[in-house]
């Protein structure tokens, strides 16, 4: 086979597809791992804000049982996705972000306090919102998205429905997570 | 390298390539999303896939998830290798002095 020879614009317009495609795979390979936390708080925020609602006297436990629950399901989801990678010391860094996560929010409250019980639903939410924009900037538009649409539903919630907010966040915020992952997962 | 990887030169190909490349090292990726990603039908990605396991380049595993076949690609230690190496070259096609 004869060698191939190109000119310089034919050189530039393969660079230019080859990063076009890099960046495509790069930024579907980081929604497609971000989908099923997504869709795991979805659910827990459904669940959560829902229970906090109906039963508002045991909200604290309800709350520590549900992070249980995902700390344990996103060490599966980690496993899954990285078969044979994530060892011991993994799950313990999984048990400190979530022990991290928890504290940072205790002690928000607590030198924010007082805080009503609104305010202490509709603040993570924020944080999170905020957190999916700023990866989003580095990472892909979806994010940025989803934040924008999670951190707005909070506030409209927040501002415009107070007597449901509860309720607000957690079928409107949850089911905006849960549709975020659904979209996260497609190319 | 001393000319253009053929293998490699070709628009299908060098977006499966580059695709593949963006993963992390071993990562493997399912057929049907490597479709979605390259916009190419389901035999006109077979067949280049083939052409690329053939040189080396990736490596083909095809087993059951869920009762389901499925097919997964990722790229070789040669493949990343010849990946860069191509781009090298087209660089240095632009600018020789680089």
């Amino acid at each position: 086979m004869d060698p191939i020879t190109i000119n310089p614009q034919e050189a530039a317009d393969a660079l230019k597809q080859a990063d076009a495609a890099e960046r495509r795979s790069a930024r579907a390979y980081v929604y497609q791992r971000f989908a099923p936390y997504l869709l795991l708080w979805g659910l827990i925020w459904v669940a959560g804000y829902g229970a906090t609602d109906l039963v508002p006297r045991v909200a604290g436990w309800i709350w520590l049982g549900l992070v249980l629950v995902a700390l344990a399901v996103s060490m599966a989801i980690g496993r899954r996705a990285e078969p044979g990678r994530l060892g011991p010391k993994s799950n313990w860094r999984y048990s400190l972000f979530f022990v991290a996560v928890w504290a940072f929010f205790a002690s928000t409250y607590a030198v924010m306090a007082p805080v009503s019980g609104m305010q202490q639903g509709a603040f993570p939410p924020l944080v999170v919102a905020f957190i999916y924009i700023l990866l989003g900037l580095w990472t892909g538009p979806r994010l940025v998205i989803a934040g924008l649409v999670v951190g707005a539903l909070t506030l409209g919630g927040f501002f415009y429905l107070p007597q449901h907010f509860l309720l607000w966040e957690g079928f409107v915020g949850g089911g905006a997570l849960i549709l975020a992952g659904l979209w996260f997962r497609r190319v | 390298m001393a000319e253009l990887d053929a293998v490699i030169h070709q628009p299908v190909r060098l977006k499966i390539m580059a695709a593949l490349k963006a993963l992390p090292i071993n990562e493997q990726i399912e057929f049907v999303r490597l479709r979605k990603l390259v916009e190419a039908t389901e035999g006109n990605l077979g067949a280049h896939i083939q052409t690329l396991e053939q040189a080396g380049y990736v490596a083909v595993e095809k087993d059951f998830a869920d009762n389901r076949p499925r097919t997964r690609v990722k790229l070789t230690k040669q493949g990343r290798r010849a990946f860069e190496d191509y781009v090298a070259y087209l660089r240095g096609i632009i600018s020789p002095e680089s």
